[in-house]
């Protein structure tokens, strides 16, 4: 009986050191082989690209790392980026107008040397046809294996486009261009983690892969002759795999312990609404890593689209409107600076501020709240 | 123009099983606009955030359907969602088959 007593708090205490995962760790229990791959991705993550080695001609950064790099490879950045869209509310058909064939919807803020002589640029213009030209930062991407792998009937629970239980808040799913429900990106615009990765590595990098094995445009134009010196696919597959492996595999940022003023502020971030939107925890489904199956995600979000308001709209993008964005994850919320899409809020306070539309009513009663409770419930928000 | 590399891969994200049974190669998107003179038609994909649009001829004999019927071409409109076999020719990239699978939602308020 003592032995089996001793035996039982040794497991007790061993769960209670184990360590949990530090930003721009892996998840727990990968096997061998997928530690392996997240080793080798974690290289390509923090490559620095040349042109030579790829980059560009059009680039916003020189490596995934230097955008995602704190407090580790795989977090946020000071970084902001342009998108630009048309949008045509009274049209026929699609609204939207992507500017795709125009070199958009991201504009890259920097041109390799070649480029620049050859055209005279110093970034890619946005087209007098943009409507709207939106900032974005750089998200966390700790945790995103997790997203990916969360059913879609899961994320479809929870919209409710049409307002049908009166609360205000009405979610609708994004989606792709050929129908798949969207997940990731600020409008919900991408279906999976690796499309995720390999379109930033074109948009971000102009880096080709198997997947995107063609650069950017300037304005729809061909790019001019010797300006892009290395040859595509300037990824292999292997090294997107691995890539993949590296931001798949990022744990989420473990929560950090709570006061007791935290753990009130919790019950408030229920009692004023937060939770509609971002919900706490989805789980995942099935999934071939281990590690990434049957979980729960402290995500703090639903994946969908919710009318934001005027003050925020920007841009249009695949169904969501300008004043529509995807309910941001907020894990890892306390690694941050800057807050909402474009970073316009230094403090997650000033960004409750700016919610209008669909959470102006959640916004309204945390104003209602006493400071006290104001401040618990920022608390709160910083152990996430 | 090289967007026939982009669309030969997007066939491996999108469609690899219809690709395998096809003869040609495929891409699914959003009709962007129809150019009823020209026949043309152009369609929005994506790889994430990386954009492309993709014009195709569509002869008069290409076989156009939406849920297994006959469509006209008339019919496609910018914000249909296609699957789009096609090859190439000397002209350019050419529609052998369109079906028509979907539309991108309209969104409330009619913003989209």
């Amino acid at each position: 009986m003592i032995r089996r007593a001793a035996v039982a708090l040794a497991a007790l205490a061993l769960v209670a050191c184990r360590k949990l995962p530090a930003p721009g760790e892996p998840l727990a229990g990968l096997t061998p082989a997928e530690r392996a791959r997240f080793d080798s991705g974690r290289v390509v993550f923090d490559s620095i690209f040349t042109p030579e080695k790829g980059l560009g001609p059009l680039f916003n950064s020189t490596s995934c790392a230097e955008c995602h790099e704190d407090p580790k490879p795989g977090g946020t950045g000071d970084e902001v980026e342009r998108h630009a869209t048309a949008f045509h509310p009274d049209a026929t058909g699609r609204a939207c107008d992507e500017l795709a064939s125009l070199g958009g919807p991201v504009f890259e803020n920097q041109v390799t040397p070649a480029l620049k002589a050859a055209l005279g640029i110093a970034s890619e213009p946005v087209p007098p046809q943009a409507t709207a030209i939106a900032h974005r930062t750089t998200p966390i991407i700790f945790g995103f294996g997790l997203l990916d792998a969360v059913p879609d009937s899961v994320i479809l629970s929870y919209a409710d486009p049409d307002d049908r239980d009166h609360d205000g808040v009405s979610g609708r799913a994004g989606r792709n261009f050929d129908g798949r429900l969207g997940r990731f990106g600020r409008k919900a615009l991408v279906p999976t983690l690796l499309e995720f990765t390999e379109g930033a590595l074109n948009a971000e990098q102009g880096v080709t892969s198997p997947a995107v094995p063609d650069e950017p445009t300037v304005g729809g134009q061909a790019l001019p002759p010797n300006t892009d010196p290395a040859s595509d696919p300037e990824l292999s597959q292997r090294q997107v795999e691995v890539l993949d492996a590296f931001v798949r595999f990022l744990a989420p940022p473990a929560p950090a312990k709570m006061s007791s003023d935290a753990r009130r502020g919790r019950e408030l971030f229920a009692q004023v609404g937060c939770n509609r939107c971002h919900i706490p925890a989805l789980p995942t489904g099935d999934n071939p890593v281990r590690a990434l199956a049957h979980r729960e995600v402290p995500a703090f979000t639903d994946l969908l689209l919710h009318d934001m308001g005027p003050d925020l709209a920007d841009i249009c993008l695949g169904l969501a409107t300008p004043s529509e964005f995807r309910t941001e994850p907020l894990m890892g919320l306390r690694l941050r600076k800057r807050f909402l899409h474009d970073g316009r809020a230094s403090t997650p306070e000033q960004a409750i501020d700016q919610h209008g539309g669909e959470a102006a009513a959640a916004r309204m009663r945390f104003i209602g709240l006493s400071a006290t409770e104001r401040a618990a419930l920022l608390a709160y928000l910083q152990t996430l | 123009m090289r967007r026939l590399p982009f669309l030969l891969a997007f066939v491996a994200v999108a469609g690899p099983a219809a690709a395998q049974r096809s003869p040609h190669d495929s891409v699914q998107g959003a009709v962007r606009a129809v150019d009823v003179r020209g026949r043309t038609i152009e369609v929005t994909t994506s790889v994430g955030m990386a954009l492309r649009v993709v014009r195709l001829s569509v002869p008069a004999d290409t076989r156009i359907t939406s849920a297994g019927a006959p469509l006209a071409f008339t019919q496609l409109k910018p914000g249909d969602i296609v699957r789009v076999s096609f090859g190439s020719r000397p002209g350019g990239t050419v529609a052998y088959a369109i079906e028509r699978v979907g539309r991108m939602e309209v969104a409330p308020g009619g913003g989209q």
